[in-house]
């Protein structure tokens, strides 16, 4: 179960991103305009599909001069963002405040 | 634990549901249960999106090991598709290289280790073994 909510400063995102829930994501993603947060403090999990999501929104919004910012990552989103190389491609904000 | 899986994305909540049940069951430790999880995932979805030439359910299987748990995937009646031969993506690669897709079997193998793979009778069988130690 995944629970997507459009919020002032961008998306929040509650429950597991996975192959059957991302694609359900995708078109509040696209609401995005400009530079938006991504607050994952209630994501549970994330898997190779829930992180496609990401990436295709935030290449669309980059190439329109914003992108995507992904705040209070917990412990164990942090750990996926890393091996797949997102921490480098993306603005991570852990969940303890701590650039 | 063994269940057959119908190839239909809905059963990953299933899958989850089970592996939570195992877990408190056999006492086995919270931290396994992500790997556990995604490289669960990333298989059994690989799995459908590859072998459409069968209608046949899949078998997952976990068996709590002395120091984790063995999880194995199996998909009948198929014709032989190793995962592992996929070309390995680039997580270094910059933004404007990168694309949606490929990065599950990498995330498997950073948070598992090895996946082995065995062809028989026709039927494909993926396995790891998800440890403490296994991790990075």
């Amino acid at each position: 179960m995944l629970d997507v909510q459009l919020v002032d400063r961008g998306i929040r995102l509650a429950g597991r991103m996975d192959a059957a829930t991302a694609p359900g994501a995708e078109v509040h993603f696209e609401r995005l305009s400009g530079l938006a947060d991504v607050d994952m403090s209630a994501l549970e999990y994330i898997s190779s599909a829930g992180l496609g999501v990401l990436l295709k929104s935030h290449k669309r919004l980059v190439a329109g001069g914003g992108g995507l910012r992904l705040v209070r990552v917990n412990p164990h989103i942090a750990e996926i963002l890393h091996y797949s190389g997102f921490d480098m491609l993306f603005e991570v904000v852990p969940a303890d405040g701590r650039a | 634990m063994k269940l057959s899986l119908s190839r239909e994305l809905s059963e990953l909540q299933r899958i989850v549901e089970a592996r939570r049940a195992y877990f408190a069951e056999r006492g086995l430790p919270a931290s396994l249960a992500y790997p556990v999880d995604l490289a669960t995932e990333e298989l059994f979805v690989n799995m459908i999106r590859h072998n459409t030439g069968t209608r046949e359910p899949i078998t997952l299987e976990l068996n709590a090991v002395q120091d984790g748990v063995a999880v194995s995937l199996t998909d009948h009646d198929v014709e032989p598709f190793d995962p592992r031969l996929v070309a390995p993506v680039d997580s270094g690669a910059p933004l404007a290289q990168r694309e949606a897709g490929g990065l599950g079997l990498h995330l498997v193998r950073s948070l598992v280790g090895a996946v082995h793979y065995e062809y028989r009778d026709r039927s494909s069988k993926l396995s790891f073994l998800a440890r403490e130690r296994a991790r990075a």
